[in-house]
């Protein structure tokens, strides 16, 4: 290689989502009476599309993959192949929000702040997505869920986005003193924070049960940001009342950052068998919490009679699926790697499929639609082209091989069959027949009912027919194109193991 | 490679283009569709004749054209073309009968100013075109789809008529009857394919070869014997055959398939549907060869099914069910042929019987335009007068229905019979399938003659028949051009004459002794008398040659001399009991009809009740358990927040005590 670039930028990403933050702030505050949209979302989804870009370009040109991960900050930060990976998850769900989000908040105030706070709360999940010690985990944590509570509320004359944003804001502050406490534990038995350091120390420790508590709370925080199993309380009632293509990005992105940092916590910092051996069988821990969300993130959306609340217990039902990525690593040298980078390429297609269906219900909102299943009845004669998008994401998100999705469920099914736990799959696919039930309820509502005549659907929003059909089209594409992205994914799982 | 095998595909490929053509522009054609047809079916004949030269000239051809799924290491499924003798000359006879049919339907249907020519015409056409292409196919699969295309079209033809209820029962018949048997085809096409790896006719991997090969080498097939197993996988491919031609049990529905124009009646008769059946066995007679017991089946089956049919078409009032039994009856003669190793013999009939068959149906669709579609040849009488060129054909067509010496159904039918014979001296239970072969003989020459003499002897009995109305040159010509077939085809395989006189004229035998090495006559005999263990008796073919001969004659005299009188009268009535239980049909439909309703329709009803209480109940029950358990989850979501912080720090310590426990921390 010719020329290089000094290790600093590779957090570009990063500094691109902040630098575009301040000047949304800058912007808004030469205009501070009058609401320009076009130019405040223009500015956004540059700032995010950039940040994208970068990230797609390191990853093409294998930076920091291959074991050359890139360290910074005396090891407080870390830019390898999952970083990249999360980042492009966050920052194209962030893409499609902002684009959707263009319509939805046309008319509100604030805009300025609407947009700096998504794209800060991007910028704490691209941390995020590379913090490498348990500090950097929290403080990038804090900074996602800070601007993600403003944005659940920030409906402010909305009573329901005030008390969803309440709530979010109250159980993610238990959540987050319950996770800096499992921190604390785990710094007082190894005597570190950075991750692989912890790693160096964790078999030689004296108090098994100190550690252990440690483990655990650490891994009800990530239930938390995951929206898993028994932290996910908070998910229905945040993505009700929150606007929808925040609703979208929490469900989507923060999702996906709960994950990255569960990753590499857990596989970095507490290596597996070292673990087993002290008797902290994390892996049990998180099987446990998988079916459990699997379960109930799908019982509870059938009987839902709210779109938006079925599709917020669908999302529960797939951060379990996600979690098998986890739940299956008991095979080193063998299916791990698999496994990890199915559970990554799920969390990616997950983030097209679930923005498109939340910002179809955006849609729906915009229209004054309503919100059951009954209030879409026949949408499909009056918005034929959105409602082909969310088809083809409610059935891949089922897992039918309309897009990404049917492949992203097979390949995590199948490594935890290779890993030994195929009661683990089982319960995956027998849950996924019952998604299918409750997805086909919206599309029966929209293709077979027939539609009421009060209903006018007179205007068609661009930003967010843009925002759907892009999401349905990416979904698709990723069917044909899952294997070669794929790759990329378990580039970086292998390079976690290492 | 021969140039006339380049264009062979074309055979079936011209019926499918005039298919087309009267299927998208027949509204505007003067003809309705009816020229392309004749234009293409011609067309496909004068190909078939290129192709037979060829042939004759000894050359073969196979070649794969189309691989539609390709396996690796495994399977591969494939569209080809098999032209050989035996291929060559059905090609030659289908479409000619299939032009003929044609040119007569101009005078059938078009001049009859029928409705709905279009959608005759294109379905003509594409029944020529799967019979065509099954014909030439050059694997078991690809037979089995054109199979599958030819009863489609039947279905189709037969129920032209739609709207009346008659032809609409009867279509429907005959698709579920030979859909019936098509199932046991089906299932033993997807065995040969598991067993064998292929489904190819011919060459060293051709399925036959392979099964005399592991028959020859002791294999097993899932601990079944090979020679077993191999005659399972035949007698399932022969249901398919035992529906399509009409054998029994499964002939019920080629009677009522008579509702269908009398033209159809023709091509499904003589070179069609019922054809296909027993070209399947000639093509695959390889693999048959080398079990001496689904022969032996085959053989009784086929005599059964010729006496069988023969005793109830001696009953019937109606001139095309007379026919219709009578195709059942000759083709059991072609099944006992092949039963008995008699392959020569039995292709020998089938194309013999295309011939006469096809003049017989055409010269009683020609008596039908005559007789105003009148169809009850009580009705008729006298029209010999009227109808010449239909009365001469007609006559020559029933001569060699009947087996009278020189017409061409004598010299194919003694030669099966005298196979059975030969066979029958050495293996006396064969014997039994000679005898009824020898009754049902009788008994054709009578039906036949009671048959000609009741429609154009005696007195006109109905005004109808007294002033008939002419028939034009589009239905003389087919007549003219079948009655000279059924009259001389017979000439080229004269056996008696052959052995008595000691020539060298057994032309057809020579034809099908060359061509692939697997698929020769002379292989199929070695493989009768060595893997099968046939043996035949040396007798001379003079003496039952004058024996079947005789009773054909007796009873084709006695059927004319009952019949031709000015006032027939119905002597078999007399018989009370038997004419009654023969005139039902040896109540084979109720039979049949018990089986579904009383049988199958009940064994249905249990399993549905079956799938409704268990399957269904387990299904609802397992979705009102989810939705149950759904609600549960929805009312622990009570939106208040306080509770979700205390589920939150319950579920934390009983996560912490289980793991500390489970641990071992402590």
């Amino acid at each position: 290689m010719t020329y290089q670039l000094a290790p600093w930028t590779a957090i570009a990403p990063m500094l691109v989502l902040v630098i575009t933050a301040m000047v949304l702030y800058i912007v808004d505050s030469i205009y501070p009476e009058r609401e320009h949209p076009q130019l405040l979302s223009g500015i956004s989804v540059a700032g995010t599309v950039t940040a994208m870009a970068i990230a797609i370009w390191y990853l093409a040109a294998g930076t920091g993959q291959h074991g050359g991960e890139i360290v910074l900050f005396w090891d407080q930060l870390v830019v390898d192949g999952m970083a990249l990976f999360f980042t492009v998850i966050f920052t194209a769900v962030a893409s499609l929000v902002i684009v959707a989000s263009y319509d939805y908040v046309r008319a509100q105030p604030h805009q300025g702040e609407y947009y700096s706070l998504l794209l800060l709360a991007t910028t704490g999940m691209a941390l995020m997505a590379s913090a490498n010690s348990l500090v950097m985990v929290f403080i990038a944590l804090e900074l996602a869920s800070l601007p993600s509570y403003a944005l659940v509320s920030y409906l402010k004359r909305n009573r329901g986005s005030v008390e969803a944003g309440l709530k979010y804001f109250l159980l993610g502050a238990l959540s987050s003193t319950i996770f800096l406490y499992g921190i604390s534990l785990v710094y007082v038995e190894t005597g570190v924070l950075q991750l692989t350091a912890i790693a160096g120390t964790v078999g030689e420790i004296e108090n098994v049960a100190i550690l252990g508590f440690g483990v655990v709370l650490l891994i009800l925080g990530f239930a938390f940001k995951t929206a898993s199993v028994p932290f996910h309380f908070w998910a229905p009632e945040a993505y009700e009342g929150a606007p929808t293509p925040i609703s979208a990005f929490i469900s989507s992105a923060s999702k996906a950052a709960g994950f990255v940092i569960a990753f590499r916590v857990l596989i970095e910092a507490f290596p597996y068998e070292v673990l087993l051996e002290l008797g902290i069988d994390w892996v049990l821990m998180i099987q446990v919490i998988a079916v459990a969300t699997m379960l109930l993130g799908n019982f509870a959306a059938a009987v839902q009679e709210n779109v938006k609340r079925m599709l917020a217990y669908s999302s529960i039902g797939h951060a379990g699926y996600a979690l098998i990525g986890l739940a299956a690593l008991t095979n080193p040298g063998g299916t791990n790697d698999l496994v990890l980078a199915a559970a990554m390429m799920h969390l990616l297609v997950y983030g097209f499929m679930n923005t498109g269906a939340f910002l179809f219900v955006a849609l729906g909102e915009h229209w004054g639609v309503g919100r059951t299943f009954e209030d879409y009845n026949g949408l499909a004669t009056q918005a034929p082209i959105a409602c082909v998008a969310v088809t083809v994401v409610l059935l891949s998100l089922a897992g039918l091989p309309v897009g990404g999705g049917f492949l992203s469920k097979y390949v995590l099914f199948m490594g935890a069959v290779s890993a030994g736990f195929w009661w683990l799959a089982a319960v995956g696919a027998v849950v996924s027949a019952l998604s299918l039930f409750y997805y086909a309820r919206l599309l029966k509502a929209i293709w077979i009912e027939s539609p009421p005549s009060t209903r006018v659907v007179d205007e068609y929003p661009v930003g967010l027919y843009t925002a759907i059909v892009l999401a349905a089209l990416l979904t698709v594409v990723l069917l044909p194109a899952f294997f070669a992205v794929a790759e990329t994914a378990q580039i970086a799982a292998v390079d976690l193991f290492a | 490679m021969d140039a006339a095998f380049t264009y062979a595909p074309l055979i079936a490929l011209f019926p499918l283009a005039s298919f087309v053509i009267a299927l998208a522009f027949g509204k505007y054609l003067p003809t309705r569709g009816a020229l392309p047809g004749i234009v293409a079916t011609g067309a496909s004949l004068l190909v078939s004749v290129w192709v037979a030269a060829a042939v004759w000239q000894g050359h073969v051809h196979h070649e794969v054209l189309y691989t539609w799924i390709a396996g690796e290491d495994v399977v591969s499924l494939e569209f080809g073309i098999l032209l050989d003798p035996l291929s060559a000359l059905m090609l030659v006879v289908v479409s000619l009968i299939s032009f003929l049919v044609h040119v007569f339907s101009l005078g059938y249907m078009n001049a009859e100013g029928e409705t709905g020519l279009p959608r005759y015409y294109a379905e003509l056409g594409l029944f020529s075109f799967s019979m065509l292409a099954f014909v030439y196919a050059d694997n078991l699969l690809m037979a089995f789809i054109f199979f599958e295309l030819v009863g489609v079209c039947s279905y189709l033809l037969i129920g032209f008529w739609f709207r009346d209820g008659a032809p609409a029962s009867a279509q429907k018949k005959a698709f579920l009857v030979t859909r019936f048997g098509d199932y046991f085809f089906l299932i033993g096409v997807v065995g040969i394919l598991a067993t064998f790896g292929t489904t190819t006719f011919v060459g060293s991997e051709g399925f036959p070869q392979l099964a005399e090969a592991a028959i020859a080498g002791g294999e097993t097939f899932w601990g079944i014997d090979a020679s077993q197993w191999v005659t399972l996988l035949g007698l399932l491919v022969l249901g398919g055959v035992i529906g399509k031609s009409a054998q029994f049990p499964l002939h019920t529905w080629l009677p009522d398939a008579m509702e269908g124009p009398t033209t159809v009646s023709a091509l499904i008769h003589a070179a069609t549907m019922v054809a296909a059946g027993v070209y399947l066995v000639a093509r695959m007679f390889g693999f048959y060869a080398v079990s001496p017991t689904a022969l032996a089946i085959i053989a009784f089956v086929g005599a059964f099914t010729a006496l069988f049919a023969a005793t109830m078409g001696v009953v019937k009032d109606d001139i095309k069910q007379v026919l219709a039994y009578s195709t059942i009856s000759q083709y059991g003669y072609m099944m006992l042929g092949l039963g008995v190793g008699g392959y020569v013999a039995a292709v020998f009939h089938l194309m013999n019987h295309a011939f006469f068959k096809a003049l017989l149906f055409l010269g009683a669709g020609s008596v039908i335009v005559a007789m105003h579609h009148k169809q009850n040849m009580w009705e008729m009488g006298g029209l010999k007068e009227h109808l010449p060129v239909t009365y001469w054909t007609f006559l020559a067509g029933s001569l060699a229905l009947a087996g009278i010496v020189p017409f061409s159904g004598f010299w194919s039918k003694d030669e099966v019979l005298f196979e059975a014979l030969l066979l029958g001296a050495e293996a006396p239970i064969f014997i039994a399938a000679y005898a009824m072969a020898l009754a049902a003989v009788f008994l054709t020459g009578f039906y036949t003659f009671r048959m000609v003499a009741l429609t154009f002897h005696g007195e006109a009995r109905t005004d109808d028949a007294a002033t008939p109305h002419g028939v034009g040159w589009s239905i003389k010509f087919p007549l003219v051009v079948l009655g000279v077939l059924a009259t001389v085809a017979g000439l080229i395989n004269m056996k008696p004459v052959a052995v008595v006189a000691d020539l060298d004229i057994l032309y057809l035998e020579t034809w099908l002794d060359a061509g692939f090495e697997t698929t020769a006559y002379g292989t199929y005999t070695t493989l009768v008398t060595e893997v099968a263990g046939f043996s035949y008796a040396d007798i001379g073919p003079l003496l039952p040659a004058i024996i079947a001969l005789v009773l054909a004659v007796a009873g084709a005299a006695l059927g004319y001399r009952t019949y031709a009188v000015a006032e027939p009268t119905e002597p078999v009535k007399r018989l009370g009991g038997a004419y009654d239980l023969v005139r039902a049909n040896y109540y084979q439909d109720e039979f049949q009809v018990w089986l579904a309703e009383g049988f199958t329709a009940r064994l249905a009803r249990a399993a549905d009740s079956f799938d409704q209480i268990v399957i269904d109940g387990t299904v609802n029950g397992i979705s009102t358990v989810s939705l149950r358990a759904g609600s549960r989850v929805r009312r622990l979501q009570r939106g208040i927040v306080t509770n979700y912080a205390a589920l939150m720090a319950a579920s934390i310590v009983a996560l912490l005590l289980l793991f500390a426990v489970y641990g071992g921390w402590f």
